[in-house]
């Protein structure tokens, strides 16, 4: 009879995408595999005779090599290789090279197809890691409480000499897959709880009932009398477009599934702009309408709305399907009907606060909320968004509670944040980057005031948990608190005579967002400093920093530890990762002029660049999420202990995240050369 | 007469073969105690092997039935209890089976007297003729290379997982007969490669 081969099936169960199988199927595997004992005399022989078949490294140490003789990867344990030829029968260039002896095992084609014939999941693996994925499957969410799956694709091998196994060169490809599985999914979170959070729902999942709307040459009386019928609080003012007939009700001016959206108008609308005005009731709707509302795509979340709900301080948000017709109207009610939630109710509880301290009390549940929200969720960059969220709101409501005590502004002002609060991708331990706009013009007393305001709200929102800047990028500080004039004179400086440690410093002040005051003023603001980023100069400067900052990958492409003294081997994902794309999509977006701060937000406005190809702009995304998501879940391990909270031991990942760590490095140092061959020769 | 030597001078000359040429069968047995006279055999595994390959697919496991299964100091050793027994096979039939498959291949085990005598006293009990084409010891091996290599020869060193580790080879879970069966057959093919330098020598 046959063994079980237990030694072999635990192996697999650690090697993805034999996770993948059935014990049954991993079984079967094991029955019929190959051993192979690899060393420098056998290895040509042993690939010319057993090719094309997937091999897999048990032990030992292997360097893959391009055919020019640079070193691709050395493949250890776990490694897969010689794949792709099974999958397209290309021919073979890369070559293998015995720096260890070792067991490998071999998967011969047959075996292959079967397990691809009758699992989906390990097809799938495959196929992606071969970097022919639909770029549709990009996007696409995983399946909920779904574990990893994908492999380092190009562990290609080949004999040492001129015989090959296989051969991947396309190294985006396989890097692409990697991630992407990676950021589709979050195993031990989405163990932990396998729903998702209701905020993760689509808008078009949520909407139950037909959008009610007014055609915008309706009277006020016509758009009250058709709220009162359908017993809404808004509704959307539409304008016909050519071809379309007035259905019934067309003597309302209704027009049930209709054409282009105006604006919106709401019970406190018509109350403020309507009764408090003494309008007549006669005059045509789209008077008094608040027009090109804020609006979103039924295939947003609720997420989507909620963030923008809050940015905007608004309660009703109409809903859009994808060729711009109204499907329906989303308000703040339904927000918390459907969420019963606690990150509406955290908002909602932060905007009816009536002082100082009961603001503070509420802001004292964020963090035990995060927490579970964030085990909650699939979608990570949701976490830094409604942190955001919360901040904004907090802020928000210090200024308000000042201008209660203090007065209302003696200006016109912004409340900008910076940084992460300004990207969206803050985590609990962030602290504050903020900094007050002012109109030109003012006198010492209005300067007194806004100096008042900064103070106040830099220090409110320190009790309510967010910490102050250690770098002092703070609007309580007088040199982050300056006039249009002001602003724009300190970006000039930076931009024109950019010293490294200026530069550094600049780049948070790049990723901005208004959280509270004048709108136009900020846009004034806005594109100026975004004029100004688009000096050549000071970005040939910017690059040649970024590049100056090596990714924790050493020799062999091991992971190499980013820290000092006894953490010397953890690596620091925040600063060696997420931070150093920030500063990549940055220096694309400045180049490019953008003006949103989020990193994900501007590689989508990037997409179709002549400077930044769609793979790297994909590939930037998916490790960017990859790199978020990791730092989270290792911050909800961490959580309550004194570890640190950006830097983690790769040695604890598994062999998949370990694979898909160093790909999500490669990605960086492959994009930072392109920065550095676009911008770093200028200046 | 004639058949003898032509038997014995058949294998003069397959043993000047490259090793590399040779197929060999990796085995490993479990028993109730050591002396071959009167301890049974309680499990016996192996593994054929192809230089440089080991073929999962010859892998076998016998659980042998005993008229009433002693397990003296087995358990301890082995982790076999009396539950394991439930699908066993005859000594005789997996001893035919076993010499099929021995025929015309080099035997090798991790310390082969031991085992060898088993065997033989199994196959004498069946009637049944084991001919390997000889006998590999990888624990005599590892022995004698510690041995010219003028090392002191520490109490634990010559274990299988021992000996193992000195080549890098990975760490199983010693004491299955089928793990052990692998573990030995790597363990072969490590010494082989490293210490027979090319394929052409021969090492036995």
């Amino acid at each position: 009879m046959q063994p079980e081969f237990t030694e072999v099936q635990r192996f697999l169960i650690d090697c993805p995408p034999f996770d993948e199988l059935t014990g049954e199927q991993r079984q079967w595997v094991a029955q019929n595999i190959k051993a192979a004992y690899l060393n420098e005399h056998n290895v040509d022989a042993l690939f010319k005779q057993h090719s094309p078949a997937l091999y897999i490294v048990r032990s030992g140490g292997f360097d893959l090599l391009a055919p020019d003789g640079h070193l691709i990867e050395r493949l250890e344990s776990h490694d897969l290789f010689g794949f792709p030829s099974l999958l397209s029968g290309r021919p073979v260039v890369n070559k293998l090279k015995v720096i260890e002896d070792g067991i490998i095992y071999i998967v011969s084609a047959d075996m292959f197809d079967k397990l691809r014939q009758n699992v989906r999941a390990f097809e799938q693996y495959f196929i992606r890691a071969h970097g022919q994925r639909l770029l549709s499957e990009v996007a696409r969410r995983s399946t909920p409480g779904r574990g990893e799956a994908t492999v380092n694709a190009d562990a290609t091998g080949s004999g040492k000499a001129a015989v090959n196994i296989d051969a991947t060169n396309n190294r985006n490809s396989d890097d692409l897959t990697d991630i992407t599985a990676a950021s589709a999914s979050r195993p031990a979170v989405a163990e932990k709880s396998p729903g998702y959070d209701t905020l993760e729902l689509t808008l078009a999942e949520v909407i139950n009932r037909e959008p009610v709307t007014v055609s915008s040459t309706a009277s006020i009386r016509e758009a009250a009398q058709v709220m009162r019928d359908k017993k809404v609080s808004s509704v959307m003012v539409t304008g016909a477009v050519q071809g379309r007939h007035p259905e019934e009700g067309a003597d309302l001016g209704l027009h049930p599934t209709s054409s282009k959206l105006f604006g919106i108008l709401t019970d406190r609308d018509l109350r403020n702009r309507v009764i408090a005005q003494g309008l007549s009731y006669d005059i045509q709707v789209n008077a008094v309408m608040t027009q090109a509302p804020a609006t979103v795509y039924g295939r947003q979340t609720l997420m989507d709305a909620l963030t923008l709900m809050t940015q905007h301080n608004i309660h009703h948000l109409p809903v859009l399907d994808d060729n711009d017709q109204p499907i329906g109207m989303i308000t703040n009610t339904d927000l918390m009907r459907q969420q019963r939630s606690e990150p509406v109710m955290l908002i909602s509880a932060i905007n009816k606060a009536e002082t100082r301290e009961q603001l503070i009390t509420e802001a004292r549940h964020i963090p035990a909320y995060m927490q579970t929200f964030a085990a909650r969720v699939h979608d990570t960059t949701m976490v830094g968004r409604l942190l955001a969220s919360l901040t904004d709101s907090m802020t928000r409501k210090l200024i308000s509670l000042y201008e209660q005590d203090h007065g209302v502004a003696p200006g016109t002002y912004c409340w900008i944040a910076f940084g992460s609060q300004g990207r969206e991708d803050q985590v609990l331990s962030s602290d504050q980057d903020n900094g007050l706009l002012l109109g030109n013009g003012l006198n010492e007393q209005q300067l007194e005031w806004f100096k008042g305001l900064g103070e106040y709200v830099c220090t409110g929102l320190n009790e309510c948990g967010i910490p102050l800047c250690p770098g002092d990028i703070m609007a309580s500080n007088p040199d982050c608190r300056r006039t249009l004039d002001g602003w724009l004179d300190r970006f000039q400086t930076w931009t024109t005579s950019p010293t490294p440690k200026a530069l550094m410093y600049c780049q948070i002040f790049f990723d901005s967002r208004m959280v509270h005051g004048n709108k136009r003023l900020y846009q004034r603001y806005r594109d100026e400093v975004a004029r100004l980023g688009k000096n050549e100069f000071f970005l040939g400067n910017l690059a040649r920093l970024q590049v100056s900052v090596q990714v924790p990958l050493g020799l062999f492409n091991r992971f190499r530890g980013t820290e000092s003294g006894k953490d010397s081997d953890l690596i620091n994902i925040k600063r060696y990762g997420i931070a150093l794309i920030n500063d990549i999509v940055r220096i694309y977006s400045l180049q490019a002029g953008l003006t949103v701060p989020q990193t994900l937000q501007r590689l989508e406005q990037l997409r179709g660049s002549n400077l930044l190809n769609r793979k790297d702009n994909q590939s930037l995304a998916e490790a960017w999420q990859f790199l978020t998501q990791l730092r989270l879940q290792h911050q909800l391990d961490i959580w309550g202990t004194d570890k640190p909270k950006n830097a983690l031991d790769p040695d604890e990942l598994s062999t998949l995240t370990r694979r898909q760590l160093k790909t999500a490095f490669r990605i960086i140092k492959d994009c930072q050369q392109g920065v550095g061959l676009k911008f770093g020769r200028i200046g | 007469m004639w058949s003898l030597i032509k038997r014995w001078w058949h294998k003069i000359q397959v043993r000047r073969k490259p090793w590399t040429e040779h197929s060999y069968i990796a085995l490993d047995i479990e028993t109730s105690g050591l002396d071959p006279a009167n301890d049974q055999i309680l499990a016996i595994a192996w593994v054929e092997v192809t230089p440089p390959v080991i073929n999962y697919t010859s892998g076998r496991y016998y659980l042998i039935k005993h008229d009433k299964t002693d397990l003296k100091q087995s358990p301890v050793i082995h982790g076999l209890v009396k539950k394991d027994f439930i699908e066993t096979s005859e000594l005789c039939d997996v001893m035919q089976a076993l010499s099929v498959t021995m025929c015309n291949k080099i035997l090798i085990c991790h310390h082969i007297q031991l085992d060898w005598r088993f065997l033989k006293q199994a196959a004498k009990s069946c009637d049944i003729q084991l001919a390997p084409l000889a006998l590999f010891d990888t624990l005599g091996f590892e022995a004698n290379r510690l041995k010219r290599q003028q090392h002191h020869i520490e109490r634990g060193s010559l274990t299988l997982s021992a000996c193992r580790t000195r080549y890098g080879l990975p760490e199983y879970d010693a004491h299955h007969a089928f793990s052990d069966a692998v573990g030995c057959a790597e363990l072969m093919l490590a010494q082989a490669y490293k210490y027979a330098g090319s394929e052409k020598s021969s090492i036995i």
